[in-house]
């Protein structure tokens, strides 16, 4: 149980950037998802923090402890790997018994039979314990390596992406179960995935990694409802979330109106944060400025239109494809500017390709990017939390 | 009438195929059965009819008792024995190294290694011979096993590489951080999962020194006569004892078919590369 500090470290594989000057605090008993796209160098963080690869620059701390310059074995970190790792030669107790009759970590064989039994319990492969490992699915392999980790009484969790290669099915079931698992452990864990459901659901906190650096560190509702840029809305959030060139204006007497899709759709705001990002300037009085916007698709409605219906409310698009997925739906329909948009449809609505209709989107949700740099500006209502919090 | 139709053709498939591996095994085992026969005849009947002779082990008695042909199975078993443990010796961390380790020019020196597998003995023997020479190392323990690993270091690198390549870095990179340092974990995980490999390959290298005939006989000398040498002895001007040959042949053939009995069950595992994946 310790609090972790990476500073500043680098490492680039031959030309490709491993990870870039990255710093992070993580503290003691924390559980952190980092979440990134492949490639964006979340193993490489892992194996830099077990000492699996060394860092170019920068220094890694655990317990306050420079550990730079030890050995992995030296670390005490345990590891679930994306493989597994398993020793195939051997069988599941074998594996799990392996690290405590490792010279590092040696303890009394009462006690490892007694520890290696316990874990198989709480990971439910007590009745395959001498199995070997081909002999077991790829779930049950995935339990034997969690259990491999948490015999021993290690500093820190790394899991990458544990559970990656699991079917959909048991994915969900296997998320549940960490999540219950990590309240009893309360060991400081750092969580590898590129699965955002797993990083909301499990993260204390979660860090955004892309091209080897950190674009955003916070709870899952900041990270969530409050993206530090367009490019972590477009990571984070399944259906992709849309985003829109757009423009936000304000009359003379203060009413905003955001325009998108080339003004097919307005949008009557109010927020005194939005009006404050708007310039100043403006002898007419008229302000504007471009954005980004992002909304996401579940904050999109999607309706029939029958007919010629001019007065209906929300843009008129038509459908691009339709994608039933039981109880919801994803819509993708085109704007009247050409801009595709993916809404989230609850229900058992049929909409067919290439039919006429008709779309809004929540006001309260909309999120505002810098057109040019893409950084957060502001949300178009400010959230609970921040209601309460004043 | 319907099982008739269906089963006629499959009979016939089923005969064909046996009688084409039956063909086959004839084709491929009469050579050692033709050996045995010889080695069974007596030098009169050598050129008599081919399967009807008086059995007589006189040629068994005369390779084992009158010449030194037991002397060089032993100078044989020797310098191929070292041969092997020198090539493991130096193989293993080389082919751990290949697969491993990314550095520059890898798979050019593991191409250079499998090309002393290209050219034939006999095109480097001279400049070889000379060499040796020069150095004081014909007729001599340590220069066969040197040459040897000409014959048996590339086979067990290539093998064995196939093998470390299989096994996952994570596998590795997890026993350490189980608690184990570098040499613990070659000791206790990569060893026991190569195993069936380096089992098959040092037995290859073992037959392939076993039988080398080329170097021995240019390299070697009385000191230092291996089985293949002794044997052509028996093959004089005036003399030539077809007898004393084949049984010579087979008595040299005797270590390599126990070893592979042995071994079989890792023997099979080790020749179809790959099959330690987890």
């Amino acid at each position: 149980m310790a609090s972790v500090e990476l500073s500043g470290l680098t490492r680039h594989y031959g030309k490709r950037v491993g990870v870039k000057n990255l710093s992070l605090q993580i503290a003691d008993k924390e559980f952190v998802a980092i979440f990134g796209p492949a490639g964006a160098g979340k193993t490489t963080t892992l194996n830099l923090i077990a000492g699996i690869v060394t860092p170019e620059n920068g220094n890694v701390r655990i317990a306050d402890q420079d550990i730079g310059g030890l050995e992995p074995a030296e670390r005490n970190v345990a590891m679930v790997f994306e493989s597994y790792a398993l020793y195939p030669q051997l069988t599941v107790y074998e594996n799990m018994a392996f690290p405590l009759r490792s010279p590092k970590f040696k303890l009394p064989e009462s006690e490892v039979h007694e520890r290696v039994t316990h874990y198989a319990k709480v990971m439910k492969i007590d009745h395959l314990i001498d199995r070997p490992i081909q002999a077991l699915s790829n779930g049950q392999r995935q339990r034997t390596a969690l259990g491999r980790a948490l015999v021993r009484k290690p500093n820190v969790f790394l899991m990458d992406e544990p559970l990656s290669h699991l079917d959909a099915k048991l994915r969900h079931s296997m998320r549940a179960e960490l999540k219950e698992m990590r309240q009893q452990l309360g060991t400081t864990t750092i969580y590898v995935t590129h699965d955002y459901l797993e990083a909301m659901s499990l993260g204390d906190r979660i860090v955004i990694l892309d091209g080897g650096s950190i674009l955003q560190v916070g709870t899952p509702d900041e990270v969530y409802f409050r993206p530090a840029s367009a490019r972590v809305a477009s990571l984070f959030g399944d259906p992709e979330i849309n985003l829109v060139e757009g423009r936000v204006t304000a009359d003379q007497a203060g009413g905003l109106t955001a325009e998108l899709f080339g003004g097919a759709f307005r949008i009557p705001l109010l927020s005194v944060e939005l009006s404050r990002a708007l310039p100043r300037d403006g002898k007419s009085g008229a302000r504007e400025r471009r954005f980004t916007i992002g909304f996401r698709p579940a904050d999109v409605t999607v309706e029939h239109r029958y007919g010629d219906d001019a007065a209906g409310t929300g843009a008129a698009g038509t459908v691009y494809s339709f994608e039933p997925l039981g109880t919801k739906c994803v819509v993708t329909m085109t704007a009247p500017d050409g801009a595709r948009v993916r809404a989230l449809v609850p229900g058992r609505k049929q909409f067919r390709p290439d039919e006429q209709i008709r779309f809004n989107i929540r006001s309260q949700d909309l999120i505002f990017f810098d057109a040019g740099t893409g950084d957060y500006i502001t949300r178009s209502s400010p959230l609970m939390e921040d209601s309460i919090h004043g | 009438m319907n099982d008739t139709k269906t089963n006629g053709p499959k009979i016939l498939e089923a005969i064909g195929r046996n009688g084409l591996l039956l063909c086959y095994a004839l084709f491929a085992l009469f050579p050692l059965l033709w050996m045995l026969i010889l080695s069974f005849k007596p030098d009169s009947e050598m050129f008599g009819s081919p399967f009807v002779f008086h059995p007589t082990l006189d040629n068994f008695r005369a390779v084992l008792g009158q010449s030194d042909f037991l002397g060089a199975l032993v100078h044989n078993l020797v310098i191929s024995v070292l041969a092997v443990c020198l090539s493991l010796i130096v193989g293993v961390p080389a082919a751990y190294a290949l697969a491993r380790f990314q550095f520059k020019g890898r798979e050019d020196i593991a191409f250079t290694f499998l090309s002393f597998r290209f050219a034939p003995e006999i095109l480097v023997i001279i400049p070889l011979y000379l060499i040796y020479q020069k150095l004081g190392l014909i007729d001599s323990y340590t220069g066969l096993i040197w040459v040897y690993q000409l014959i048996s270091l590339p086979l067990l690198i290539w093998i064995l590489r196939g093998f470390f390549e299989d096994i996952s870095p994570d596998i590795e990179s997890a026993a350490q951080l189980d608690g184990y340092t570098w040499w613990q974990v070659f000791f206790k995980v990569l060893l026991p999962l190569i195993r069936p490999g380096l089992v098959a390959a040092a037995l290859l290298c073992f037959i392939f020194c076993w039988n080398s005939f080329t170097f021995a006989l240019q390299l070697g000398g009385g000191r230092t006569q291996t089985s293949t040498v002794a044997m052509m002895r028996f093959l004089a001007s005036d003399t030539v004892h077809y007898g004393w040959v084949a049984a010579a042949a087979l008595i040299s053939a005797l270590p390599e078919v126990i070893l592979a009995i042995l071994i079989q069950k890792h023997l099979v595992r080790g020749l179809s590369f790959g099959a330690v994946k987890g």
